[in-house]
């Protein structure tokens, strides 16, 4: 193995081992603990530099104890030090013993977990700095001799993860994960590129990069996004944005057990035509699929949307003992917020058309492939305000034409699912901020009214 | 972990800061910072520098009917940048021993080089003399000495409090306290250390009727609110005197009428001007956006680099600074993360640009000084242009004077959506409240209530600020670079009237 090839942080042995010595210093009814790590290469550049090569390594090794009505969770970053974090969140907990709040839940039991596809790529591994910068310096002379500038990132990536619990469960797994984006620009006129996986030799970076180039090379100054409902083609990160919003309008068993949300008081309601289906579902060979959650629990299929029908929500330990169901995998713990069930591995079903097959079936309309800055506005209705951003287009004639400025939509997600009636057949991944390992895959979808404009109104 | 006063603490230390194994001061970590410094330079770098940090959080957080989130993260790590031949790298990695300071200096020099490959320009740093000195915020109650049953009467207190009224479904209370010590390096000479507390807390209440949801929230819709200060801070948010108002509001935000749309004058409270400071004011004036480096995610700028002396960002009214020396926020320092000591920076001057938030990099780029703007997430990630400390200036006056000199509009505060463009001209904000104003007084509570505007034009279009005793500060993360990283910063401001705004949404 080269010097700059990727290497995984902790590994199987030295992760199982020290989880399972840490573990024995547990004074408590129930403990776990886990080991994130993540090796990050990162090769980003901007117009003719390579400006910032970063090598990223993040490890958190966090326990968890329960101690009568107690629990607490102490985290640091070594291995070296998950036998005093198991000793503190113990003593933590037996602190909490009677005080104040809910029963706590307990830990993950042994085994149920099967093997994602698809985790490990020497591909991956094997795509260095020396490559990504040698691809990059390449990409940005490419937009040069075009007229254009570039800037992107391209990254590989291993994630490792490992769960040891008092329960008897012991889980291992590392994934490799590549990635790019590229944004591409002449003048105001602009293109996009991104997609993410577990294996670079799929994701066609360089040949996407020249589409990129090629396209924003090609397009004229562009227009404003004319005001006013139109027929729309989101690509599929676009669409991928826009499936993302889903956990929020109640499919958390969380927002189930607070009755509030789709999946509490719409269950079975038909949101969309039968077409359509998200799951969460890190078992899929797309995005980025991982085997089980932070607690140890393996990760399950859940259908969000289920062929246009509410479907399930997704879990973790504490919200099923909430709603007096099982964990579905979905445990997460994000910094600087409370532990919340997180949809990991969003995926839209793809169809058969192709993007240009629903491009020819608008006849005026807007191309979208990228969305920017979406915050939800109201759950309710699944109204999300945004904006459009690089590689925006006018179809005219079932085609491509001018190329779009910003334009800004308050919008509802579910209705634009339900006047959905294109489905692309290529899924494109991006990542979910904020998420480990989160990641969104969707095709190019094609929506007939999706109103675009600052014109006032009301929610 | 090291929950004990270690033996090496320096006298210089006030208590709050004496934890964990890096409270020797530079006596402790110099030698790590040495090392790595040295096989930097070794390796054939022209110049390095390297941040070495350990983090401790706590929090107690607790959602009614559920088991409480508490817990306490450390880490300790360091990250090395490296400039070879022109060309920056950097790596990072958490600490385990003493052999990970060299060996992050070495993965800086491997991407440093190998990036060479790629880049047709070459960085020219401006050299500069060493900078030394010492940091430490000021805590009067060490938050981390405060018992747990402390903590539980306040958490516990405001969550009773905000699920006191019929129609809660769900309230969310919680306080947090943050400390690190941070040590930076450089081949020029340059050896600091700061040292930092925060304490901050929250309480949210969140109110469904049928399939109707509303939210409220204290002291900030955006993570509550969390300042550089000790336990004296939290207590004075009574959080749990403020819970009742905020779970009762919510309900009543479930019946309020929707404000009718057009265009209005308003009366924007501070904590929504706040994050209207941060998104179209902080991220527009980043020079690294400015020039490019951000092009692919954070996005462009609608100011360009020839826009000092030059561009009219807003009415006279606008006056902007960035002043990281002013103490007891997140963006409260004296060193920023690439060593440049801070000082007081006028962004906007009567309305015109007058400087960006820079760093060495960036500054070098256009001719001029760092303003002290290169923050980073902590040891694991590279310094960007954030914001600081960065405040609309107060005007005179009262808040009810400027209602008064409203005579009718709206009085609205605490955001519950943002969004901006990548450009940070074309926004759209909504707020959790907002009291429709007649005659100077607020009347009736107006629920979903959303305005939007064009950057300039709605700068432009403030006509007075209210003086300093109505002046807030919120400390807030901000999300930026590839991979995202956090800075954490703030901003404040008194209540400021907008004329004309468009109020409602499509």
């Amino acid at each position: 193995m080269p010097e700059t090839a990727l290497q995984a942080w902790a590994g199987q042995d030295q992760a199982l081992t020290a989880l399972e010595n840490a573990l024995a210093a547990a004074d408590a009814d129930h403990a776990e603990v886990f080991v994130a790590a993540r090796t990050g290469n990162h090769t980003r550049f901007a117009g003719e530099r390579v400006h910032q090569p970063q090598t990223i390594i993040e490890c958190q090794v966090m326990a968890r104890a329960v101690a009568g009505t107690g629990s607490a969770r102490v985290a640091v970053s070594s291995l070296a030090g998950a036998r005093d974090a198991v000793a503190a969140a113990s003593d933590m907990a037996r602190r909490r013993d009677g005080a104040g709040g809910g029963r706590p839940h307990g830990v993950a039991g042994p085994g149920g977990i099967s093997g994602a596809a698809g985790l490990w790529h020497d591909t991956t591994l094997a795509w260095d700095a020396g490559a990504r910068s040698a691809l990059a310096g390449r990409i940005m002379d490419a937009a040069r001799s075009a007229g254009v500038s570039a800037a992107g990132v391209l990254t590989a990536a291993i994630t490792e993860l490992a769960v040891v619990t008092s329960a008897g469960q012991r889980c291992y797994a590392a994934a490799t994960e590549a990635g790019f984006s590229l944004t591409a620009r002449a003048g105001e006129a602009s293109s996009y590129t991104a997609d993410l996986g577990r294996d670079v030799s799929v994701l066609s970076v360089e040949e996407r990069a020249e589409t990129a180039v090629s396209q924003a090379a090609a397009t004229g100054n562009p227009v404003p996004v004319p005001d006013g409902v139109h027929d729309v083609v989101f690509g599929g990160l676009a669409t991928a944005e826009l499936i993302g919003f889903l956990p929020e309008f109640g499919f958390t068993g969380s927002a189930v057990a607070a009755g509030i949300g789709l999946a509490a008081t719409r269950p079975g309601a038909v949101l969309a035509p039968a077409g359509i289906t998200v799951a969460d579902d890190a078992t899929a060979g797309a995005g980025l699929p991982f085997p089980f959650d932070f607690e140890g629990t393996p990760k399950q299929r859940v259908e969000l949307i289920a062929a246009g029908h509410v479907g399930g929500a997704f879990s973790d330990l504490a919200s099923a003992m909430a709603t007096g169901g099982h964990s579905t995998g979905h445990a997460h713990i994000a910094r600087e917020s409370s532990p919340a069930p997180e949809a990991a591995n969003l995926i839209m079903t793809p169809g058969t058309a192709s993007e240009a097959d629903l491009i020819a079936g608008v006849e005026r309309g807007l191309y979208i492939q990228r969305l920017w800055y979406n915050r939800l506005v109201d759950a309710e209705a699944g109204t999300v305000v945004g904006t459009s951003r690089d590689g925006c287009f006018l179809i005219e004639d079932g085609k491509l034409s001018a190329g779009l400025r910003t334009g800004r939509f308050t919008e509802s997600v579910l209705g634009a699912l339900a006047r959905t009636d294109g489905i692309g057949s290529r899924l494109i991944s991006l990542p979910v901020p904020n998420v480990w390992n989160g990641c969104a895959s969707a095709p190019a979808i094609r929506v007939r009214g999706f109103r675009f404009g600052s014109r006032p109104g009301k929610v | 972990m090291s929950e004990q006063v270690p033996h090496a603490a320096h006298e210089d230390l006030g208590p709050a800061h004496r934890w964990g194994d890096l409270a020797g001061g530079l006596a402790t970590a110099g030698p790590l910072l040495d090392d790595a410094v040295g096989a930097a330079a070794a390796g054939g770098a022209s110049y390095a520098d390297v941040r070495l940090s350990e983090a401790q959080e706590l929090r107690l957080y607790a959602v009614s009917g559920g088991a409480p989130d508490e817990r306490i993260e450390g880490s300790l790590g360091l990250g090395v940048r490296v400039l070879v031949d022109g060309v920056w790298g950097f790596a990072s990695r958490p600490m385990r021993d003493a052999a990970d300071a060299v060996a992050a200096a070495r993965d800086a020099l491997r991407n440093a080089r190998a990036a060479a490959v790629g880049s047709r320009e070459r960085v020219t740093l401006p050299p500069r003399a060493a900078e030394c000195g010492l940091y430490q915020t000021t805590a009067a109650v060490d938050p981390f000495a405060v018992g747990d049953a402390v903590r539980e009467r306040v958490v516990a207190g405001a969550l009773a409090a905000a699920a006191a009224t019929a129609g809660v479904v769900q309230a969310q209370a919680g306080v947090n306290a943050k400390r690190s010590h941070r040590y930076f390096a450089s081949t020029e000479g340059s050896r600091q250390e700061q040292h930092f507390v925060e304490s901050g807390g929250m309480v949210l209440a969140i109110a469904a009727e049928g399939s109707a949801t509303q939210r409220r929230s204290y002291p900030n819709s955006f993570f509550g609110n969390t300042a550089a200060a000790g336990w004296e801070y939290v207590e004075g948010l009574q959080l749990p005197e403020q819970a009742g108002r905020v779970g009762a509001e919510a309900v009543q935000l479930l019946t309020a009428p929707v404000a009718d749309s057009g265009t209005a004058d308003i009366v924007i409270g501070p904590a929504q001007l706040a994050l209207q400071i941060h998104e179209s004011t902080g991220h527009a004036l980043e020079l690294d956006r400015i020039l490019g480096d951000e092009a692919n995610f954070a996005g462009r700028s609608f100011i360009g680099p020839d826009a000092v002396g030059r561009l009219q960002y807003g009415s006279a009214a606008v006056n902007v600074v960035a002043d990281a020396t002013v103490p007891g926020t997140r963006g409260s320092f004296m060193f920023d993360d690439e060593g440049t000591r801070t000082l007081r920076t006028m962004l906007v001057t009567e309305g015109v640009i007058t400087n960006f938030l820079s760093s060495r990099d960036s500054a070098a780029r256009i001719g001029a000084e760092s303003t002290a703007s290169a923050r980073s997430d902590g040891w694991g990630f590279l310094p960007l242009c954030f914001a600081t400390n960065v405040f609309l200036e107060p005007g005179t006056g009262s808040t009810d004077d400027l209602l008064d000199r409203m005579g009718s509009g709206y009085y609205l505060d605490d955001n519950r959506s943002w969004s901006i463009d990548d450009q940070r001209l074309n926004f759209q904000f909504g707020t959790e409240a907002a009291w429709e104003v007649r005659k100077g007084k607020r009347t009736r509570l107006l629920r979903n209530f959303s305005y939007g505007g064009i950057t300039p034009q709605f700068w432009g279009s403030l006509e007075a600020v209210a003086g300093p005793a109505d002046f807030r500060t919120f400390g807030m993360p901000c999300g930026k670079g590839e991979p995202k990283e956090w800075g954490f910063l703030s901003h404040g401001a008194a209540p400021a009237l907008f004329r004309g705004v468009r109020i409602g949404v499509a």
